[in-house]
């Protein structure tokens, strides 16, 4: 006896006016599974670093731009200390919040019972009157008087997380990303039209999601991907010193590049091997 | 004495090197026909060296920029380091070096009495590895430890001040 009845079961089934939530996993979002580990396909890129002896890669396909076709180019090997560390949702939350608040600047002020216009003079003698006692019109008793404790000034909630925290909130984003199947590696970033349209079309086809981050490295990108994203909303292109864990999560699936993998793996495991400043690493040391 | 001092003054000296004509010579004047010039000219036929730009000496500054990256672990050493075997020991636990190569096993005292020691960097099944050390920490002293596991952090604590011991036992099992 079947006791739940799908209602997914074809399209016939689902009702013309049904308002799905936004939210709702996509049921028919295919989901490629991870490469298996006897595929004829080439691996394009190995890690550069040595890994540690007890961790092995984490192995994804590498796609292209280039066809709408959804067969992969050949797989890319990630370094486990990047792209597969333990989901430390704590410290993406600090970082997350640490973005939003420290540029923050609130510009509230209210006048204080000194800066109120007036008041510098007793309203009425101190006895004999049957009034209470005061002794300016503008204290904070007063209608029209300052206010005792209210906001004063500008205001910086500027802090900084220390460097190591908010390069570990980076890698949690990143392996979250590839965890959940949000991270996509393309070989390069090369568009047959500069036409928006192409690209929203190769994204739904592949199912990347309702938005897509795509990162490059290097100060130039080709003039296609970037006037095909000029109009797009939901499709934003972004130099991999850019890259930060807001937009990562702002942004449903994440597209680098090999060059760029290769850039984050170099500067984000850097910071597990360096030694603390002796002075600020913007100054040359001798292997920067 | 006196017209060195009033030479030193820059309103005379212009004056002075005007009157004195010490611009070099123009090529058609007649003191070039004469066969003057400026001692810090050259010689018709002799030539100067050119000013030249070398960076030989650069390496002295060079060798003293200091590196930003930790070396790898040297082989033998006299301090008594040990390094970690080269492949990881056959346990359902990991405990990586730190990042200058040393076991991470640290002590911490709060409020002047409360020893505890830390056991951080542990990778794969922690609670296993809280077996163990209660195990060996009972054969040391005898005692059973109260122990904290941190699953997020994945840290261990242990109360009391055991860093020598842990530290040695992880060494014996090739962290």
């Amino acid at each position: 006896i079947t006791l739940c009845v799908s209602s997914f079961a074809g399209e016939s089934a689902v009702p013309p006016n049904l308002l799905l939530p936004t939210n709702l996993v996509d049921p028919s979002r295919h989901r490629r599974p991870a490469p298996p580990p006897d595929t004829a396909l080439p691996i394009l890129r190995s890690c550069d670093t040595s890994l540690p002896a007890h961790l092995s890669p984490v192995r994804t396909w590498v796609q292209t731009l280039m066809n709408p076709s959804d067969e992969p180019l050949g797989l890319t090997e990630l370094h486990p200390d990047v792209f597969a560390v333990p989901p430390r949702l704590d410290i993406l939350h600090q970082v997350e919040i640490w973005q939003k608040n420290f540029k923050r600047i609130s510009h509230a002020k209210t006048k204080v019972r000194s800066e109120v216009r007036g008041g510098g003079r007793k309203p009425w003698r101190q006895k004999g009157s049957g009034r209470a006692r005061h002794g300016s019109i503008r204290s904070p008793l007063w209608r029209g008087g300052g206010v005792s404790h209210g906001p004063r000034g500008p205001t910086s909630y500027y802090y900084m997380l220390p460097m190591k925290v908010r390069v570990m909130g980076l890698k949690v984003a990143l392996s979250s990303k590839l965890a959940q199947d949000y991270l996509h590696i393309v070989d390069s970033l090369d568009i047959p039209t500069p036409d928006p349209q192409y690209l929203t079309e190769l994204i739904k086809q592949k199912h990347w999601g309702q938005s897509v981050l795509i990162v490059d490295v290097g100060e130039e990108f080709p003039e296609n991907i970037l006037k095909a994203t000029e109009e797009l909303k939901t499709v934003n292109i972004i130099p991999a010193m850019g890259l930060n864990v807001h937009s990562m999560l702002k942004h449903e699936s994440l597209i680098l590049t090999l060059e760029t993998v290769r850039f984050l793996e170099e500067k984000l495991l850097w910071h597990d091997i360096r030694f603390s400043p002796l002075y600020p690493f913007k100054l040359p040391y001798s292997d920067i | 004495m006196s017209v060195s001092v009033c030479l030193r003054c820059s309103g005379l000296r212009g004056a002075v090197w005007s009157a004195l004509r010490l611009r070099p010579p123009a090529p058609g004047s007649p003191c070039a026909a004469a066969g003057l010039r400026l001692f810090s000219a050259p010689a018709p036929g002799e030539t100067r060296p050119s000013i030249e730009e070398s960076t030989a000496e650069y390496k002295f500054v060079e060798r003293l920029i200091p590196p930003s990256k930790v070396r790898h672990g040297a082989g033998k050493v006299s301090t008594g380091w040990v390094p970690p075997s080269p492949s990881p020991p056959d346990l359902p636990y990991m405990i990586r070096r730190s990042r200058m190569h040393n076991i991470p096993v640290y002590t911490d005292v709060t409020h002047g009495n409360r020893l505890i020691t830390i056991v951080r960097k542990v990778e794969g099944d922690i609670w296993a590895l809280e077996k163990d050390v209660k195990a060996f920490l009972k054969d040391v002293t005898g005692k059973d430890l109260p122990t904290q596991v941190n699953e997020v952090t994945m840290t261990l604590k242990v109360k009391g001040h055991f860093d020598r011991e842990l530290k040695e036992w992880l060494l014996n099992k090739g962290f």
